[in-house]
């Protein structure tokens, strides 16, 4: 059977039991067996490569992001988080709307995880914007598209599957991702403000009781700052900052805030300790399918189809990427997808002379924004569950705040000097500067 | 509610044996030890390491224990139907469709668990002409968690598939719970409306 045949035959088996209903590891698998079959390698490599996917030591940071993400959830700091972005900007424009984009922009940097804050956005914010009159729709939509931004700034999981995997600097990746991520944020609160329903408005925080929110939130405020903190100041890699965030929600946070929740904390590890094998054992799978796409070549085809049509424009063909990453974002998970398609973004990365941290960035934006458009998007179907409204309805709602994330998509491809800004003056070696010879400071590429 | 009993989970109920229940539970404290375990031993890493003193063979445990973290997780989650999904086609199937798609779904998962078994015995096999470093363990001993993990899930897999068959797959579920998040917002009296 020719290698296209086969590529096909293992991507159709793939999205057929993926979509019947087999989890997305068993599927990937699968599909990797089936299509090993019709070559010369064997199924022990397979299973070897199975291994190999999920045995690195960047991917050790994920447990404790995500056990970073249970605790918080259950520590008693979600009313807190809450309590601040209402005195913040509760008074603003749209009320709750711009309250969920705030609440998210300072959980993100917490969780990482867009899924967690989709879980808990809509739970603690879900049923008061209900009680204060927003539409459904409109509610599950805003609270999607604000929990995207979690892919995109620190302690993004996303962006340390993509910097394991690509052998990218996952702390260049961290520092690019803030304002990309921002304006996601940014550009949701101008929507809520000129577009958004106008919502119940609240008077004007004091300043002392700003003042006093913050006293309130700043044990679990301390995290992204231990987080970010350690990564940069080279104390830490990202896994050991995550172990050190855990130990201070751990020794700190959890003790002053909700005492009573100590005795639970066994329960909290074991389910972390599922939890955090779901999405491992899925890059594991999608390790040994991206590695037999590209020894079918499959990547270089694509390769050289998004090179002959853009050349060597670096902007070209990072839009390209955009436009086929959206369609596979449309169907599978960013993890996923990245681990799979990692070889084709290596080589157009190679092509295209483009920063890899640069690559990295877009693409993450662009899966997060996968995570909202249809046929699979996983965070809107979330919240239109949570909400309990259908998905098309939510889907109707969400349309027009697709132009933050195309104005975001645009930003990050065109200007690379804003989005690599921050890495570059705060951690140079991560985006390929490298120390200046003859002098003081760096020279950059 | 007791910890023990939290982390037995009732979804699904109908197609468990009640035999496999303290499988389930011995699986999900050893996730959450394995995960202790391996925190523990960052943490030490970090520290030894800061003292001017790095224990080398912390990372060799760390990596065991990440390890059969990972696989010890895909084993019980599924039989608590934990696993990451792209979206489940069969649940909105009833009958006899319902009945196909979903043995249709488990005998793939039995085949890859198959798989994993058959082809990660033989890989664990190979492991004891490597050797890891500093402490020269074989590195069968990582390898053993595939086969392990594979005859797990096969185990979990069969049990739904007799289960299912005998008393059908379509069982109406009690809604899930929701986390106990305090909902704090009120309309102050003081709101208005411009």
């Amino acid at each position: 059977m020719s290698a296209p045949l086969i590529l096909g035959l293992m991507t159709f088996c793939f999205l057929f039991f993926g979509y019947l209903g087999v989890p997305v590891a068993f599927s990937l698998m699968a599909g990797v067996f089936i299509g090993a079959a019709f070559t010369d390698v064997t199924f022990p490599a397979i299973v070897q490569k199975i291994f190999d996917g999920m045995d690195s030591e960047a991917l050790l940071a994920i447990p404790f992001f995500l056990l970073v993400g249970e605790l918080m959830s259950s520590a008693n700091v979600v009313s807190r988080i809450t309590n601040l972005s209402l005195a913040l900007v509760g008074h603003v424009r749209g009320g709750l709307s711009q309250v969920v984009t705030v609440f998210s922009m300072f959980f993100s940097e917490m969780s990482g995880s867009t899924t967690a804050d989709v879980a808990v956005i809509s739970r603690a914010l879900g049923g008061p914007m209900k009680k204060e009159g927003y539409d459904p729709p409109f509610i599950a939509a805003i609270i999607a598209s604000a929990s995207t931004i979690a892919a995109l700034v620190p302690p993004s999981i996303t962006a340390v599957v993509y910097g394991a995997v690509g052998n990218v600097s996952i702390a260049g990746l961290f520092m690019a991702g803030v304002v990309p991520g921002f304006m996601i944020g940014f550009g949701l609160m101008i929507y809520c403000y000129f577009f958004g329903p106008i919502g119940t408005r609240r008077p004007r925080a004091l300043f002392r009781d700003v003042a006093h929110a913050f006293k309130d939130a700043s044990l679990p405020l301390m995290i992204p700052i231990i987080l970010l903190g350690g990564i940069l100041t080279g104390w830490f890699t990202p896994t050991e900052a995550g172990v050190v965030a855990a130990i201070w929600i751990l020794a700190v946070v959890i003790p002053s805030l909700n005492r009573r929740h100590l005795k639970l904390l066994p329960y909290d590890f074991c389910l972390a300790g599922l939890i955090f094998s779901l999405p491992l054992i899925t890059i594991g799978a999608a390790n040994a399918f991206g590695w037999l796409l590209a020894y079918l070549r499959g990547a270089i085809v694509i390769a050289e189809w998004i090179t002959g049509l853009a050349g060597n424009d670096p902007h070209l063909i990072m839009l390209l990427m955009v436009l086929l990453f959206t369609i596979i974002g449309d169907f599978i998970e960013p993890v996923p997808t990245i681990i799979i398609f990692m070889p084709l973004v290596n080589v157009l990365t190679t092509a295209g002379n483009i920063n890899p941290v640069h690559m990295g960035v877009v693409l993450i934006a662009t899966l997060a924004f996968g995570l909202i458009t249809p046929p699979y998007g996983l965070v809107l179907l979330m919240a239109s569950k949570f909400v309990g409204v259908r998905f098309s309805q939510a889907l109707r709602a969400a349309l027009p705040i697709y132009v933050v994330f195309f104005g975001t998509i645009a930003f990050a491809i065109y200007l690379p000097q804003v989005v690599l800004w921050l890495p570059k003056h705060v951690l140079p070696e991560s985006v390929g500067c490298f120390k200046n010879p003859s002098g003081p400071g760096y020279l950059c590429p | 509610m007791r910890i023990a009993e939290k982390l037995l989970l009732q979804r699904q109920r109908h197609l468990k044996w009640r035999a496999l229940d303290p499988l389930e539970m011995i699986l999900m404290v050893l996730c959450g030890l394995l995960l202790f375990g391996f925190s523990t031993t960052v943490m030490f890493d970090i520290i030894t390491r800061e003292i001017g003193h790095p224990w080398l063979w912390l990372q060799e445990v760390t990596s065991t224990f990440f390890v059969y973290a990972i696989f010890t997780g895909a084993a019980v989650a599924t039989r608590r139907n934990d696993h990451l999904y792209l979206t489940a086609v069969a649940e909105a199937l009833h009958g006899t469709p319902r009945l196909v798609a979903e043995i249709v779904i488990r005998l793939v998962v039995l085949g890859v668990a198959s798989c994993l078994v058959y082809f990660g015995y033989i890989n664990f096999l190979r492991g004891f002409s490597s050797f890891r470093m500093p402490s020269l363990t074989p590195i069968a001993s990582l390898y053993a968690a595939i086969p392990i993990s594979g005859a797990l899930i096969a185990l979990f897999t069969i049990e739904q598939l007799v289960n299912g068959i005998r008393k059908g797959f379509d069982h109406p579920e009690p809604p899930e719970a929701l986390l106990e998040i305090t909902p704090i917002l009120t309309v102050p009296s003081s709101a208005r409306r411009p």
